[in-house]
């Protein structure tokens, strides 16, 4: 658990949040400049002019009633800033031992490389590999140093790239495999929904909502957090291996059985993790007959959104919360409102894979 | 090539090495001092550190002599110790280290600025105490301008002049380098004794700008990609 007091004076406005945070997994959500990295900047010790209290699992890193402020090294606090931050001046594998100290428990190093999947890069430098790729030593790197606590600030321009340069699946795996709690600053709601029990939305340096992971996002469909992201539905589930002479297989996500496009076939097989833009989901009142599409679940309407980029829904189908974007024609219509079961209808193709 | 030229050669070789390792240590910390602190008198600092860069060299050898003579307080400490520094060999490597040092220290400088201090604060979240981050993550990003300086700062000490002749004088055997000893020839008319000096000089002064140059300019380590 995590005790947050503190305030920091920024150029626009005061960072001040004051809140405990209980979950294993925290999504810190907001715009551009509202005050996430020095939230996590803080954290780490790395504001000398932050001011106030941060308690970590009952260890006191800093409080200015008693004086109290331990400096970065002492924090046991992994950090993981939004541009990696590699020693220019040593291999990746050199990267991910600096982390290590004399006490590091025998076959971590080996192990981080295997969960990140760096083996190849090892003997690269920082300079010569892919964005997503310095994104992933830098995890290994901070989590050599076994912290109590991990940050990871993940790229705005992360919302971009390409699927298998997000970061997501692999912090899913160091979630499943260490068990280290950590802090994930993510422009994508979507992927807060699947790595985080809890979420926090910033703006201008204050919280102005918290809770758990669902009801957040619940209450904040269509809102766009950053001008720059899109949502996306984010699925982490276990993938069927492809059968023989199929392009498709059988993702298991929450309670639901979806067909999906198949894996590659040297892809391992496993936890995975696809994603589906609101826009490729069909709404319909009755059950679609006769269709291409290959998903077809039954749900029921939570909240209905207007904004100006069209209506958002959020719906509950076999134990997923779908966000979905109607036109503002086609939500007349239907006439949508919370409490109506509806129909939802997904291509296989729609769904995209990261790893 | 007589006795006489190799030992001036070696006494030269030997008070400038001497005087580069002396201010070795100093220099990386002004240096980096320089590029880290952002408090008042920073200025002020890097212009009394630059002052020999610009000074006739014989004024800072004046200065060095008023500091050192015997009623002065360096003085009286000295002659306390029982040590004679004036007009000896140790004269000409405190004289070569004052004129070289701003070389150092400039370099240095520079070097440490061209790390992204964010880079220093990541080796802290990492588990390093400052003074680890400064010898893992400052010393090996900054250590070709470093050297580069140190180079530099060798050279300047092999052609000191001014300061040198003021305080050690120019006593044969003694205390007189090559620069001195060039002079000395001239002045007394043996060109050709000079001549066979200075064809020292070039030769050493080019070995120590081409080292530079080549260790300044070799690309970062290679490595896979």
């Amino acid at each position: 658990m995590i005790s947050l007091d503190v305030a920091l004076t920024l150029p626009r406005f005061e960072l001040r949040v004051e809140t405990d945070l209980v979950g294993g997994g925290v999504a810190v959500l907001g715009p551009s400049g509202a005050g996430k990295t020095s939230l996590l900047e803080t954290i780490a010790g790395l504001r000398p002019r932050a001011r106030g209290r941060v308690v970590l699992d009952g260890a006191v890193l800093m409080d200015d009633a008693s004086g109290v402020r331990l400096a970065p090294e002492a924090r046991r606090i992994g950090y993981v800033p939004q541009d990696a931050l590699l020693f220019p001046h040593r291999s990746v594998g050199e990267n991910v031992r600096f982390g290590l100290r004399s006490g590091a428990r025998a076959g971590l190093f080996d192990e981080l490389v295997e969960i990140l999947e760096i083996a190849p890069l090892i003997r690269r430098a920082p300079t010569a590999i892919s964005g997503g790729e310095r994104q992933r030593v830098a995890l290994a790197r901070a989590l050599a140093t076994e912290p109590r606590l991990l940050l990871l600030d993940e790229p705005l321009a992360a919302i971009d790239v390409e699927l298998k340069e997000r970061i997501l699946p692999y912090l899913l795996r160091v979630r499943d495999a260490l068990r280290v709690p950590f802090l994930y600053v993510t422009h994508n709601a979507g992927e807060a929904a699947v790595i985080a029990e809890e979420a926090l939305l910033l703006r201008e340096g204050a919280v102005v909502r918290q809770g758990p992971t669902e009801a957040v996002l619940a209450a904040m469909t269509g809102e766009r957090i950053d001008p720059a992201a899109r949502y996306e539905n984010v699925l982490a589930g276990a993938l069927e291996p492809r059968a023989a002479g199929m392009e498709t297989a059988t993702f298991h996500a929450g309670g639901a059985r979806l067909v999906v496009p198949a894996a590659p076939a040297e892809a391992a097989p496993g936890r995975t993790v696809f994603t589906v833009a609101p826009e490729e989901i069909l709404v319909s009142e009755r059950p679609p007959e006769r269709v291409s599409a290959r998903n077809r679940l039954f749900g029921r309407v939570m909240s209905v959104r207007e904004t100006p980029d069209g209506t958002w829904l959020r719906v509950h189908a076999e134990g997923i919360a779908w966000t979905v974007r109607l036109t503002h024609a086609a939500e007349e219509e239907l006439a949508l409102a919370p409490g109506a079961g509806v129909w939802l209808t997904i291509k296989a193709h729609a769904f995209h894979r990261l790893a | 090539m007589t006795a006489d030229d190799l030992g001036i050669l070696w006494l030269t070789v030997r008070v400038a090495t001497l005087a580069t390792l002396l201010i070795l240590p100093f220099g990386v910390a002004c240096g980096w001092l320089l590029a880290r602190w952002r408090g008042p008198g920073r200025t002020v600092a890097e212009t009394v550190l630059s002052l020999p860069l610009v000074l006739p060299p014989t004024a800072v050898g004046l200065l060095l002599l008023q500091a050192l003579r015997r009623n002065s307080p360096a003085g009286r400490l000295l002659e306390r110790a029982g040590i004679e520094l004036l007009f000896t060999p140790a004269a000409v490597v405190l004289a070569c280290a004052v004129m070289s040092f701003p070389f150092l220290v400039r370099f240095a400088r520079t070097a440490f600025e061209e790390v992204d201090p964010r880079l220093l604060t990541m080796a802290r979240t990492l588990g390093d105490s400052p003074a680890e981050a400064f010898r893992r993550v400052a010393l090996p990003l900054a250590w070709r301008g470093i050297l580069a300086g140190t180079l530099l700062a060798f050279s300047r000490a092999l052609g000191e002049f001014g300061a040198t002749i003021l305080v050690a004088g120019s006593i044969p055997g003694r205390t007189q380098t090559l620069a001195l000893a060039i002079f000395q020839r001239t002045h007394i008319g043996q060109d050709a004794a000079a001549m066979r000096l200075v064809v020292l000089t070039v030769a050493l002064g080019f070995a120590a700008v081409l080292a530079t140059e080549m260790l300044t300019r070799r690309r970062a380590r290679r490595v896979e990609t």
